[in-house]
């Protein structure tokens, strides 16, 4: 009987100790990370044609990293030599995890609360991860810098600076926790920052059904060439032809963002009070047009089934769509086309890339912020591993290694010349960055320390052909020209910053489905305002209180 | 019991835990084999459990579950502000109730059916292939669906071909939601429902059926006094389970077959719940409140049907 009573003591203590466990919060107890302990052998010196002057001595470290652009199933550390000749000059092995784009935030997010992130992580800043970002901070669950570091790297603090929300969150937080990474350092296209998001046009199609090829179109303008092309088919495509190919996301950027500058969110309006974008005049009108090319089959029937991409696909690399809408990144531009031509034989002056204007002939949008993604570190990250991570950074914040990001080993594949110009050393058509098996450097992009962005190097880049480069100053430029201060409108940093329970609860609305969906179901115009009025109403619950906040 | 032990009334506490536990000695053999699913439903069902206290706070991961501030029934508030909520509890309930008329009889009729099979190796062979299915993820049977269903798939050829119908966009349209929500269902998961059904009836006495034969009565009649009366037992249990899920489950299928034209009709509890935590701003308090009401509602239903069942039929689930 004792025995059986102690059996059952031991299994209950046990249990209780197993449950405690499982539930306690709190990490004092657990061992220190193991990938962040710096191994005591093979220490390494930069390599002399590094292009920094430091010659300092790297203990070997293990540096665990996060973001959606790491190559699944690539290892790095074998990789390629551009991986080989950062990871030796760092002297660390690298732990990439990619992350689904889908996924980005709330798998972040959640080994960030389960406080077990990685060293370093891409965190995916917007105004609607604000709200979890200030409340990481405000827990200790993202490092913060040291007061000095923009001393001690004083490259990465020259890029900071300009990316606008680094500066802005550290008067916030009373620190640096992010490093934004800038879209554009030497090359900025203009503030406010415009998207590279473009219209993909069939030129050949558009010239074929009497119209003009051009730099932009108004959203009337191209619904009136996709009626022709589907009148007149002048690819002769027969029932795969789809005179507009766009998923749900990219329908609405096309009906109601280019027309409706603030159309997802709160703005202030001419008369000081906010009012909610989802309700503006232009948005309703945008939303009309939406239901016009869906009823009339302008609009792919099924766009609501579409993946993401699959859009891309129909245009790119089946050649059956007359228009999408679409990234338009100057990197991308000449691959972009090198594609379309491989998949659908044309020529690649039948891709057309356009600007896309609202219906009173200007361009919307709101400042992209010259930023995208922030680099963050673990509180429990070890200061070696942090250090080194932030000199990598430096290396590819400086002259001689951001080139590197975009076009591989310097002395290699590029150089400068005697005027200090970037020159290809490779001949031309060769695919440095890109997917493994194609690529010569699959580890080349975003990963590897880079806080300077491809966009800007892609003006410089010897390797993209002058006339897309200039191609695309002119989209950037256009969007810079044809606006007002109100279609195309400055951050309101107020209301980015603004951070409550119930902002963040109205950010919980998914306006690309509900719009999606008051389209499909609605039976006439007449029937889409009344689903769009019955909609705003059952917002209300969510948005008043937002509004109150803002106004009062 | 309590006579052979001496003793006139109830047994003391004591004495039945020192029966327990000699029980326990007795039998420790058994109760070994029975301990790692004992662990197991204690660290995965039990311990869990405390990660509801969550809904009444505000979690802060630095604090841990309980050392977060408690802030009683504000999250309550928050959720039952949003009309997306209510809603999704209406659609819930209105899907999972047409499951229950549509879906839930359909494996216990190809039960039935099965039992009448003569030959074994047709038996098996349909049986394999009706089981099948039960093996495609829903992310499968969502991509086929669009091949079959879809402007350009198959059932809209046929019906072009045929009449010279239009395309009609199945997969559009909320009013086919519901329907293609349930073939589908039925599709995927009769085959392996079936097989507890089929267990069920392989349990009734073989003399029963002769007896009836040697009577005069015809197959129809055989199912219906004694192969349904002896799986009753199996389909009330299943039942009341049934019941008790009718504000949770589907979300893979629904997930997978709803899409932005649809989603006005198809947006379940399960889904708003997944929408609110990972779509928008992690908030896993809120969404331990949305679950927590869901558990509730569910362990309501649970009781209920067994109270009916018992009332109609005399047994139930519960004791």
């Amino acid at each position: 009987m004792k025995n059986v009573r102690r059996l059952v003591c031991m299994f209950l203590v046990a249990f209780l100790v197993l449950g405690l466990a499982a539930c306690g919060g709190g990490k004092e107890a657990e061992p220190e990370k193991t990938s962040s302990q710096p191994a005591k052998t093979d220490a390494a010196k930069p390599s002399s044609d590094a292009g920094d002057s430091t010659e300092t001595e790297y203990e070997r470290v293990v540096i665990s990293y996060s973001c959606p652009q790491v190559v699944e199933g690539y290892d790095y550390n074998t990789g390629d030599d551009y991986s080989k000749f950062i990871l030796e000059k760092f002297n660390f092995e690298f732990e990439g995890k990619n992350v689904p784009w889908g996924e980005w935030h709330n798998m972040l997010s959640t080994w960030i609360m389960a406080q077990d992130m990685p060293d370093v992580a891409i965190f995916n800043y917007g105004d609607g991860t604000h709200a979890d970002a200030s409340n990481f901070v405000d827990q200790g669950l993202i490092k913060r810098l040291p007061d000095d570091w923009k001393t001690r790297w004083p490259n990465v603090a020259k890029v900071y600076e300009t990316t606008s929300l680094g500066p802005m969150l550290e008067d916030l937080y009373g620190g640096t926790y992010f490093i934004p990474r800038a879209r554009f350092f030497y090359n900025l296209p203009g503030d406010p920052l415009a998207n590279h998001w473009s219209l993909w046009v069939r030129s050949d199609w558009v010239a074929a059904v009497g119209k003009e090829v051009k730099n932009n179109y108004t959203i009337p303008e191209i619904l009136e060439i996709a009626k022709l092309i589907k009148e007149q088919d002048p690819g002769k495509v027969g029932a795969a032809l789809a005179p507009i190919s766009m998923d749900a996301g990219n329908s609405a950027r096309f009906f109601l963002e280019a027309n409706s500058t603030h159309w997802d969110t709160f703005y202030k309006g001419s008369d000081g009070k906010y009012a909610w974008g989802a309700a503006a005049e232009d948005t309703l009108e945008g939303l009309k047009l939406w239901y016009q090319a869906y009823s009339t089959g302008i609009l792919d029937p099924e766009f609501y089934l579409l993946d993401y991409e699959k859009d891309m696909e129909k245009f790119q690399t089946l050649g059956v769509a007359g228009v999408s809408y679409l990234g338009g990144q100057t990197a991308d531009v000449e691959r972009f086309r090198i594609d379309f031509t491989d998949y659908t034989g044309f020529d690649a002056s039948a891709f057309g890339l356009a600007t896309l204007l609202g219906t009173d002939g200007n361009y919307h949008q709101r400042d992209l912020i010259n930023f995208w993604g922030a680099v963050c570190f673990s509180p429990d990250v070890d200061d070696a591993v942090f250090e080194r991570w932030m000199d990598l950074m430096e290396f590819t914040a400086s002259e001689d290694g951001y080139p590197g990001t975009q076009m591989g080993l310097k002395g290699i594949d590029w150089d400068r010349d005697a005027n200090g110009d970037i020159v290809s050393l490779v001949p031309p058509g060769t695919l440095l960055a890109g997917d493994v098996g194609d690529a010569k450097y699959p580890s080349l992009g975003h990963v590897l320390g880079s806080v300077i962005l491809w966009d800007d190097l892609a003006f410089d880049n010897p390797n993209v052909a002058e006339e897309y480069r200039d191609e695309s100053r002119a989209l950037y430029k256009n969007r810079s020209e044809i606006c007002t201060p109100e279609s195309f409108a400055k951050v309101d940093w107020d209301l980015w910053m603004h951070n409550t329970d119930n902002l963040r609860r109205a950010r919980g609305i998914d306006y690309d489905t509900e719009f999606s969906n008051l389209v499909t179901n609605a039976k006439s115009e007449a029937d889409l305002v009344n689903l769009y009025n019955a909609w705003l109403e059952a917002q209300q619950a969510l948005i008043q209180p937002v509004l109150d906040e803002l106004n009062n | 019991m309590a006579a052979s032990s001496g003793y006139s009334g109830k047994p003391s506490p004591k004495h039945r835990i020192a029966r327990l536990g000699r029980d326990i000695w007795k039998n420790r053999g058994k109760y070994f084999l029975v301990l790692p699913g004992i662990v197991w439903y204690a660290i995965f069902a039990y311990i869990p459990i405390f990660g509801l206290s969550l809904a009444f706070k505000k979690y802060m991961a630095k604090m841990g579950l309980f050392g977060s501030p408690w802030i009683g029934l504000a999250n309550f508030e928050n959720v039952f502000a949003d009309p997306a909520f209510m809603k999704s509890i209406y659609t819930t309930l209105w899907i999972n109730a047409g499951r229950l008329i549509f879906v839930f009889p359909v494996p216990i009729i190809l039960a039935l059916m099965f039992n009448e099979v003569r030959l074994g190796r047709s038996k098996k062979i349909l049986q394999s292939i009706f089981t099948f299915p039960h093996f495609l993820s829903w992310v499968i049977v969502g991509s086929i669906m669009i091949s079959v269903l879809g402007q350009r798939g198959v059932v809209n050829s046929i019906l072009t071909l045929l009449f010279g119908t239009e395309p009609i966009g199945f997969l559009g349209t909320p009013a086919y939601f519901q329907p293609i929500v349930y073939l589908t269902d039925i599709w995927k998961s009769t085959g392996w429902s079936a097989i507890i059904y089929l267990a069920a009836i392989s349990g009734i006495d073989t003399e029963q059926y002769q007896a009836a034969e040697i009577d005069g009565s015809t197959r129809l009649q055989r199912i219906w006094y004694i192969t349904l009366p002896g799986i009753k037992p199996t389909i009330i249990v299943l039942f009341i389970l049934a019941v008790g899920n009718l504000m949770s489950g589907g979300f893979d299928q629904i997930f997978n077959l709803s899409n932005p034209a649809t989603i006005r009709v198809a947006e379940i509890l399960d889904m708003y719940i997944y929408r609110i935590t990972f779509r928008g701003s992690v908030d896993f308090s809120f969404s331990a409140a949305v679950a927590l009401f869901r558990s509730v509602i569910n362990l309501l239903l649970l009781l209920t049907a067994d109270r009916i069942t018992k009332r109609i039929d005399g047994s139930g689930l519960l004791a």
